[in-house]
């Protein structure tokens, strides 16, 4: 009796957590869907269509998100696994790690409100680079948290281990470090990739509305009351991280934030 | 204990690592801060004419400002604290459940879904033509839909917390589950009860402890960044009182542009609490772990 | 040394967009120049993208034409009002030299800031050939929010503030302030204000009723006659808020949202510019068949809408020629579609030549919307831009906030 009353509960949960994805993608393939109606007037493969013949940006939209998340995650990762060895090994590691959680705690959209002046003035706004500079700023000490729990007594033996057998800083991070570390580039790489996919309010500002990532179309589509286009443009969103959890469910499961 | 030195290029490398860290990391935060400071006190600003208090006092006056930091904390403690509970009793309850293949794949899938996507549904399914409307409309509970109640947009957040629920329970379950394995909570358990101690006793006394003595750091750092949300109220939420991202957002971009210095008033004086915060978060030992 | 370099470089970087050498002024070159110098160039237009049918003119239509005829890309970047001046304020804080945007859509108020600020480039609007074809002499083109353009702006639109019903749920829409009160009264929680540009244009309509006839709030801002009026109208909607959608509580942020609301029949009277704007709803089967527009007793505002250049647009040649398109005969035509974007052409149809004229003339007439001819009868100027100002201001802080 009992183990059933779970069961039922835990496959409602299940349901629970798939009806967005099946709610959303069937909103992006409906149109002409009215109150009170429980089904669309229209269902079908035409919004998709769309998106690949007429002029909605989408793909484009798709290109550059994934442009902007590629390069900060490649630049955050690589960066922020060197850089944070000096700060890991540095005498004062502790208030040089809470110094970096300021920019990270601070919700986006304002930091980038009183950003975008210098933004403006080092002529980086309303272009990929300004974004892109911008979701770096958050994205690097994330890294730097991220990887401060991987140098320790441990490597520093292993360096030191290098250095007696003669072998050079890079040989050492090279042939010892950098295979160590492996995995945790990886699931770092993927997790900054996640937080400049899913950003909206520093690429709203310092985008101004010309840097479309996806999420930006999302909120274009909210606000011209286009649910349909807005529901698929979601899609797009989560298609890549639904990937990657199948790929491997710790890339998006992000035990920092 | 000093590092050793092998190579003279590596006091320059992790110098300009330093540099690198302080003009990405630090810099613009301090520039950030600065600029909204001085624009506050009317000292940038091609619409401000020199130092002037002005914008601190109506700010202070007006009283929006009290009113959204209210509202934003009691939303945000809301949701966190509904959050906590709902994984805690799942994590207690169906933790063996929960390694079953597909739960556990389950699990992890809201974690593909961003704030701005979640806000967008639950209006979807909330909204007064929404989907749970219909459906109401469908039974014949309601006959218009402007019978169906208040749940986005609406004066008590219910949109806005359900949205934030609904994106920090299945980050705090994982987390919760991962704590109680690597704590080897169980084992505990198991060793207070055959020291004599009831069921009750045992979760109250020993498996909640331990598990949220090693999780607080990261919720306390969930609770400022609820507070701190932006798209999701900006979607769910109402006119006024608005939460503070929204709030400092909407005076920053506003019309009349002898007032945006009060917009950089509420950012400051954001920043200083949401530091003040951070600052107490983690300067005790606590330091956050990372099992990679 | 290494500290030096990262300088230099940020330097250099920062630097890249600032020297590039701004343009020689094409004002001094015949139309020709403007067309060679436009040619293979990238135009970018801040907008408003609130609208299916407006972005749909300009994705499918605007954007494909200008390409194929005059080898330009126009690029849309979002945008509007506030936005706008903020952006132009911004770099002209930061003294940016090549902007970020080229022309700007927009009406009175945002001129008035943009002026104000010295944010826009001109005047220009004389250059245009196609200017040839709009009567400058109608106030309703060459007064904009009670101030003249002198040629800062090139009218793009004209429509007029309407109010919009089902005529089968409400026979009899109110007029003026006092049916509206006992028709909220009768029907509580089927009307709303939207807390935006529309919201306060029917506030217009408002406040000119209050003034006790359509011509009161003309001529320049009176702020002593703004306190008395203003005071008696937030005591009306305070009063009757209750009434409201979701008791005045909370306001719509977008109008947008409004639609939305009167498509599902949450609100029974919602309003709009281009006269309401429903033809293209009803014919998408949005809103029933049985929508009409009107216009309030007093008359809501009829004005027209522009593009201006700003000060710092990185291709003042290329902007001329966009908006020498835009009011050509063939973008108005396509425009003025009743089931395109449905807008009333800035045209002066007995200055276009004959083919065009005939063209004008044979379009479909709407269905459902109401024709401009017939509803200006009830038409009010737009005040001053302050009352637009100050209303926002006062809305949030005497009704939303309250």
């Amino acid at each position: 009796m009992k183990a059933n009353w779970k069961f039922f509960f835990l496959a409602a949960l299940v349901i629970l957590v798939v009806f967005p994805f099946a709610y959303l993608l069937l909103l992006s393939m409906a149109s002409e869907w009215r109150f009170p109606e429980l089904w669309p007037a229209y269902f079908g493969m035409r919004n998709w269509e769309q998106v690949v013949s007429s002029e909605t940006g989408l793909i484009s939209s798709f290109l550059v998100s994934t442009g902007i998340s590629f390069s900060v995650a490649t630049m955050s990762t690589f960066i922020g696994f060197f850089i944070s060895r000096g700060i890991a090994y540095h005498p004062y590691k502790r208030t040089i790690t809470l110094l970096t959680y300021f920019p990270y705690i601070l919700a986006p959209v304002v930091f980038a409100a009183c950003l975008s002046y210098f933004f403006l003035k080092l002529g980086l706004f309303g272009k990929p680079v300004g974004v892109f500079v911008a979701q770096f700023m958050v994205a690097f000490p994330y890294a730097l948290i991220f990887f401060s729990s991987f140098w320790g007594e441990k490597t520093k033996s292993y360096e030191e281990l290098v250095a007696t057998l003669g072998g050079n800083q890079l040989q050492a991070f090279r042939k010892v470090l950098l295979p160590i570390a492996k995995n945790m580039l990886i699931i770092c790489f993927f997790q900054t990739f996640l937080i400049s996919w899913f950003e909206y309010g520093l690429t709203s500002i310092i985008g101004v509305g010309k840097v479309q990532t996806l999420t930006i179309k999302v909120f274009l589509f909210i606000k011209e009351s286009n649910f349909y286009y807005g529901a698929l443009s979601c899609c797009l969103l989560i298609l890549p991280p639904v990937l990657l959890l199948y790929i491997n469910k710790r890339y998006v499961f992000n035990k920092l934030i | 204990m000093t590092i050793s030195e092998p190579l003279s290029l590596k006091n320059k490398a992790s110098n300009i690592g330093f540099i690198f860290f302080g003009l990405i990391g630090i810099l613009p935060f301090v520039a950030a801060f600065v600029y909204a400071l001085l624009y506050s006190f009317g000292l940038v600003g091609a619409a401000n004419s020199g130092f002037t208090t002005e914008f601190w006092i109506s700010t202070w006056q007006s009283g929006a400002f009290i009113k959204s930091l209210v509202y934003s904390t009691v939303v945000a403690g809301t949701s966190i604290f509904i959050s906590v509970s709902i994984a805690l009793w799942l994590t207690l309850k169906f933790r063996k459940e929960l390694e079953h293949p597909i739960l556990a794949f389950a699990m992890y899938l809201p974690l593909a879904i961003p704030g701005i996507v979640a806000a967008f549904f639950t209006f979807q399914l909330l909204a007064k033509a929404g989907f749970f409307s219909r459906i109401a409309y469908a039974f014949g509970w309601i006959t218009e839909a402007r019978q169906f109640p208040d749940l986005v947009n609406d004066p008590y957040a219910i949109g806005i917390i359900a949205t934030f629920i609904s994106i920090v329970t299945p980050f705090l379950l994982l987390l919760f589950l991962n704590v109680y394995k690597n704590e080897r909570v169980d084992e505990l358990a198991q060793l207070s009860q055959s020291l004599g101690a009831n069921k009750q006793q045992t979760v109250w006394r020993v498996s909640l402890p331990v598990v949220l003595n090693k999780t607080w750091t990261l919720i306390g750092l969930y609770f400022i960044f609820l507070l701190g949300a932006y798209e999701v109220p900006l979607i769910l939420g109402q006119e006024s009182p608005q939460m503070l991202s929204v709030l400092i957002i909407r005076e920053i971009k506003q019309y009349d542009l002898s007032r945006l210095s009060e917009g950089y008033v509420v950012a400051v004086i954001y920043t200083v609490i949401v530091t003040t915060a951070a600052v107490l978060l983690f300067s005790r030992k606590n330091d956050v772990k990372h099992e990679g | 040394m290494d500290f030096k370099l990262i300088i230099l470089c940020l330097l250099f970087w920062s630097c890249g967009d600032q020297n590039k050498t701004v343009e020689k002024d094409p004002l001094l070159d015949s139309w020709e120049e403007v067309t060679k110098a436009s040619e293979g160039t990238t135009v970018h237009f801040m907008m408003w993208q609130g609208s299916p049918v407006v972005n749909e003119y300009i994705n499918n239509y605007v954007i494909p034409t200008l390409k194929k005829e005059h080898n330009i890309d126009l690029q849309i970047v979002s945008g509007q009002g506030p936005e706008i001046v903020q952006m132009v304020m911004g770099e002209k804080e930061a003294g940016v030299k090549n902007s970020q945007i080229d022309i700007v859509w927009i009406n009175g108020e945002t001129f008035f800031q943009l002026k104000k600020i010295e944010g826009l480039w001109g005047p220009f609007v004389q250059k245009l050939p196609n200017a040839t074809y709009i009567n400058f002499d109608d106030p309703h083109i060459s007064i904009d929010f009670q101030q003249s353009i002198e040629g800062m702006e090139s009218p793009w639109g004209m429509s007029q503030f309407a109010l919009i019903y089902d005529s089968l749920e409400v026979p009899n829409p109110p007029r003026n302030l006092e049916a509206l009160e006992q028709y909220i009264k009768a029907k509580p929680g089927t009307f709303t204000i939207s807390n935006d540009f529309s919201g306060m244009s029917l506030l217009k309509s408002f406040l000119a009723e209050l003034s006790g006839s359509p011509n009161g709030l003309d001529g320049p801002f009176d702020a002593e006659k703004y306190e008395v009026l203003s005071k008696k109208l937030w005591e009306y909607i305070n009063r009757n808020k209750k009434y409201f959608w979701k008791e005045g509580v909370t306001f719509p942020k977008e109008h947008s949202k409004m639609d939305q609301m009167f498509a599902s029949g949450e609100l029974s009277i919602s309003f709009g510019f281009s006269e309401g704007a429903i033809e293209e709803k009803v014919n998408r089967g949005l809103y029933p068949k049985s929508t009409r527009a009107y216009a309030w007793e007093n008359g809501t505002v009829l004005n027209s809408n522009y593009i201006g250049i700003v000060h710092n647009a990185p291709n003042k040649a290329g902007a001329l020629q966009v908006i020498n398109f835009l009011i050509s005969p063939e973008a108005q035509l396509t425009k003025a579609d009743p089931n395109g974007m449905d807008a009333n052409p800035v045209l002066d149809l007995q200055k276009l030549p004959e083919a065009w004229r005939k063209k004008f003339e044979e379009l479909p007439k709407r269905k459902y919307g109401a024709e401009l001819s017939e509803l200006s009868k009830n038409a009010i100027q737009e005040p001053a831009p302050e009352y637009m100002i100050k209303l926002y201001d006062d809305f949030r802080t005497f009704v939303i906030e309250k």
